[in-house]
């Protein structure tokens, strides 16, 4: 290959839908470089222990030879509106934009690869810029399919959504749990036993 | 948000009729979530199809993947 590409991650749903799929380490099959924005990095593993978080983060230890976190102004300013409580969303976008107008000023002859999720790609605004290239997870994974690295799209895609479902599952009775916890702490606290369930 | 809304909100998303990103205006937190809604009603993840303003962007963005893959095998 002639120029230098680099795949920029722009959101943490390509990110999240490899982890869950245990595919992580896809992303690394083409042998270009992987850039985050430090925003969209800290959006997808902020919540320590939730589900993909730790994968991501484990993965991107494993090959910080070629897995770059991008630090940008927006990521600060994510930071700032955490500690203060305030909302993040789209701030990831955002941060892959800047990350992307540095990576372009800082060598005119290296071209990117943005990475979007799929729903996404399909409507935004035109991108015109002949040294930035699109693609999508799905679009990603079919790449990988034709050149036999990986079963199957749909298997990746399927393994996703089924491990996102027992993830969500867990969730729930977390919470679950919790409301349990939280009312008995409620009834001990007046001094009143617990209610035992009626047989 | 009604677990019907939801429903209805994932199925159409799966059938590639709304974005993630209104997903995320319509109270998804994360895509973690969508994940497992879409787990939950045996649905998996869109793929775009090859239309809209970027088709040519993405041509090149899959063309760049496989020249990618065949220098590195």
């Amino acid at each position: 290959m002639s120029q230098p590409f680099t795949l920029i991650v722009t959101d943490t749903s390509p990110l999240f839908t490899l982890a869950l799929a245990g595919s992580l380490d896809t992303l690394l099959r083409p042998g270009l470089p992987v850039r985050i924005p430090d925003a969209v990095y800290i959006e997808a593993t902020r919540v320590h222990g939730a589900p993909g978080a730790e994968q991501i983060v484990e993965w991107i230890n494993a090959h910080l030879d070629l897995v770059q976190i991008v630090p940008t102004d927006i990521g600060i300013d994510q930071q700032r509106r955490l500690e203060e409580g305030r909302g993040i969303r789209g701030l990831g976008e955002q941060a892959a934009i800047e990350a992307l107008e540095r990576f372009l000023r800082s060598d005119t002859t290296a071209e990117a690869l943005l990475l979007f999720e799929d729903s996404d790609i399909e409507r935004r605004q035109a991108v015109f810029d002949r040294r930035v290239s699109l693609i999508s997870t799905g679009d990603f994974l079919r790449e990988l399919e034709t050149a036999g690295l990986i079963q199957s799209t749909d298997y990746i895609l399927d393994q996703a959504a089924a491990q996102g479902r027992n993830v969500e599952r867990q969730r729930l009775a977390g919470e679950d749990s919790t409301t349990r916890e939280r009312l008995r702490e409620q009834l001990t606290r007046r001094g009143e036993p617990p209610i035992e369930p009626s047989r | 948000m009604t677990e019907t809304d939801k429903e209805k909100l994932i199925r159409q998303y799966a059938a590639g009729e709304i974005t993630w990103h209104s997903l995320r205006e319509r109270g998804f937190e994360d895509y973690v979530q969508v994940l497992g809604a879409l787990g939950e009603l045996g649905l998996r993840p869109p793929i775009a199809a090859m239309q809209g303003p970027n088709v040519e962007a993405r041509q090149r963005g899959r063309a760049v993947i496989r020249e990618a893959l065949r220098a590195n095998k």
